[in-house]
């Protein structure tokens, strides 16, 4: 019989903030836009506030609440995103957790030297089919800046060519400035069959960051506009270090944090209402050691749930952090901070977690990294299954038939349960005698294997020849008009 | 008077801004030659908080109170000290390069200059070469840092360092520069002298390729 008044819990429920405190936080910010501001260095942004109930003073603007608020209701609370092999596989709405990588990594870990070295074209595609093949990464961002692009204005068309190559999965991306972004844009769009289907079926969310505290610059504002217009998927992801470029405590730089969101939200209302705009915060720690912009603190992860709760509140995506590590090298310490913040963004329910692979605090990349954090994510998504207390679950009847001294290997409910487990690839869990006999590998041992095994095997579906020749044609053009 | 100059380097340990204002001023007045509260008081101090930092036993928020003292003493000694021919550290124009906001990281390799004695010229964000240029024509620095955070923004440094050779300034100055993609061997490329990984690290750096 069924009873009354039951709560089912089907998986982990995870909360860092209360509402009551969600509310202080939002309510910090509004005053914070209307006491403090922040400075805009664009010009048709400039005028858009002027335009609006925004108080302008040079480039200081001040918004009221109402404005805020008014923008608040327009945004989008899903925004499915396409791979240039036409799955939509990436469905962003409330709860719904994807993970990538993060992008723009200055160097490489170079495994034939052992050496870090600039990011070239080839590393670039060579992530973008490690995060193809891996099941476990569900949108590419570009795991490294090109360092081989012929000029650093268009390095960013060379490093979408590069992704599109190795990845047919959806991707987060990066440009120069709003014209940059335009020609990724069209890029995009020739997979997509045109302008107006990548509004119903993009293919990647524009990643733009403002300057904490309080600053955005003119490509990072030229680039939401012409995201607005367009309706391109954008975050506005602030990378507050907490002590340095915003408060040492995590509700001030969670406050300061979502000021600097609210602008963005306000800004693109005022461009073009609806655009499909998803909150973002890279939020930390300095190191107050090493004045280092911490990716393994335990502070990343909290401030990051935090962040997470706020977006659920307002009604927003979140595009948040985890996987990532100071290490500067993929060892245990890479381990340890990886998993924390994996599990951390994974139970709080964000929708975009990036950056995952990430070593040397953000500014190397590395192959092994990604391979092991494959196993990570691999384990705590089984956590997030949480746990089914129905009747076939709570298995009375078989604990009956089995029986004082039974067994259960052998019943068919083991036969039909076992295989929702979770099973790792490259953790160990042999006994003493086969481990020594298969060479005494430790995880990294096994986790170079295998990173050698798909470089060396895996090849992604290629781009077709008639629209490689038009992703040519945007990106020579784009390297005419900058070799004036 | 020995033992008041090591009250004003505990102060200074001590992160107490304006006790070592006042000691400072209050040694002068009482004859003490500025040499001395410069070697047994400031940098006494300073001594101590470089070790503790690098032990791990101080922290930056620390180093950076303590090296605001040590500005705040300064402030008073260089007028003596300039008369008495003594050795000083010099001046450090800084600033970040053109098309990059990012301020936070050449602040602090600043404040961490002050720290150890330096006058420190803070030119702000966003700098066109010429600024460079002029700032060293006008504070006639001994080293000149530059900063930038971004692949993009970085050849401007280059640039920043070419346009001092044909201002015919290039060699008045050491160049260091830094940032998160910045490399020694791209230092070296650009033709830089000194290439900064962190705040401490770069002071040291440009201690030692002054000879102080």
């Amino acid at each position: 019989m069924e009873k009354m008044n039951q709560t089912i819990q089907k998986t982990p429920v995870f909360r860092v903030l209360t509402d009551q405190q969600i509310e202080k936080i939002y309510y910090s910010a509004l005053e914070v836009l209307e006491r403090c501001g922040a400075n805009v260095f664009q010009d048709e942004a400039i005028e858009l506030f002027k335009n609006s109930d925004a108080v302008v003073r040079e480039n200081r603007v001040r918004v009221p609440v109402s404005l805020v608020e008014r923008a608040l209701k327009t945004y989008p609370n899903k925004i499915t995103l396409k791979g240039r092999n036409g799955k939509r596989s990436v469905a962003l709405q409330k709860d719904h957790v994807y993970f990538g990588t993060g992008s723009d990594l200055p160097f490489t870990y170079d495994r034939e030297t052992g050496e870090r070295r600039r990011t070239l074209y080839k590393d670039i595609v060579n992530a973008a089919r490690f995060v193809d093949y891996l099941p476990n990464y569900d949108f590419f961002m570009s795991h490294g800046i090109v360092g081989d692009a012929p000029n650093p204005l268009t390095y960013d068309r060379h490093q979408f060519m590069a992704m599109l190559e190795g990845c047919t999965k959806p991707m987060v991306v990066t440009s120069v400035d709003g014209e940059g972004l335009e020609d990724l844009w069209k890029m995009a769009c020739l997979f997509q069959g045109g302008e107006e289907e990548f509004r119903l079926n993009p293919m990647f969310v524009a990643y733009i960051e403002p300057i904490s505290p309080l600053t955005n610059d003119r490509t990072a504002v030229e680039k939401l506009l012409f995201a607005a217009e367009k309706g391109i998927p954008a975050m506005y992801t602030p990378c507050p270090s907490s002590g340095a470029t915003a408060p040492a405590t995590i509700p001030g730089m969670l406050v300061q944090s979502l000021a600097e969101t609210l602008l963005a939200v306000v800004l693109c209302y005022l461009k073009k209402p609806g655009m499909p705009l998803i909150m973002g915060g890279v939020t930390t720690v300095m190191d107050m050691r090493t004045t280092t912009y911490s990716y393994g603190s335990p502070e990343l992860s909290l401030a990051s749930a935090a962040n997470t709760d706020i977006s659920k509140w307002l009604g927003l995506l979140m595009f948040s952090t985890g996987g990532c590590t100071d290490s500067k090298t993929v060892d245990e310490q890479a381990a340890a901070e990886s998993t924390l913040s994996v599990l951390n963004a994974f139970l709080s329910g964000a929708n975009l977690v990036h950056d995952v692979g990430y070593i040397d605090s953000g500014v190397n990349a590395s192959l092994e990294s990604l391979v092991m954090n494959e196993e990570i994510i691999g384990m705590v998504r089984q956590i997030g299954k949480g746990i089914n207390t129905d009747p076939e679950y709570l298995a009375l009847q078989l604990i009956d038939e089995a029986g004082p001294g039974g067994e259960y290997v052998t019943k068919d409910h083991t036969y039909e349960h076992w295989r929702e487990w979770y099973f790792p690839k490259l953790q160990d869990r042999s006994d003493w005698e086969t481990w020594c006999n298969n060479g005494k590998k430790t995880m990294l041992d096994r986790v170079k294997e295998e990173t050698h095994r798909i470089l060396d095997e895996y090849e992604p579906e290629p781009i077709d020849d008639g629209i490689r020749k038009e992703l040519k044609k945007i990106i020579d053009d784009a390297e005419k008009r900058h070799s004036k | 008077m020995a033992e008041d100059l090591g009250k004003i380097a505990e102060s200074l340990i001590a992160g107490k801004v304006e006790d070592v204002d006042k000691m400072t001023k209050e040694s002068l007045d009482a004859g003490v030659s500025a040499e001395e509260v410069l070697n047994k008081g400031l940098i006494a101090g300073m001594d101590v908080v470089g070790q503790r930092f690098k032990a791990g036993d101080m922290f930056i928020p620390e180093v950076l109170r303590s090296a605001k003292a040590m500005s705040a003493g300064m402030e008073h000694l260089r007028p003596a000290l300039a008369e008495s021919d003594t050795k000083q550290a010099g001046t450090l124009v800084i600033g970040t390069v053109e098309g990059d906001l990012h301020d936070i990281g050449k602040n602090l390799v600043g404040m961490m200059f002050e720290g150890a004695g330096f006058k420190v010229v803070n030119l702000g964000i966003d700098l066109k070469p010429q600024v460079f240029v002029d700032a060293v024509k006008e504070h006639k620095p001994q080293l000149l840092g530059m900063s930038a955070l971004l692949t993009t923004t970085m050849p401007k440094m280059g640039e920043t360092i070419n346009a001092l050779k044909e201002a015919g300034v290039r060699d008045q100055v050491k160049i260091m520069v830094g940032g998160a993609p910045v490399t020694e061997e791209y230092a070296k490329e650009i033709g830089a002298d000194l290439y900064g990984a962190n705040a401490a690290s770069s002071v040291d750096k440009g201690k030692a390729a002054l000879g102080l």
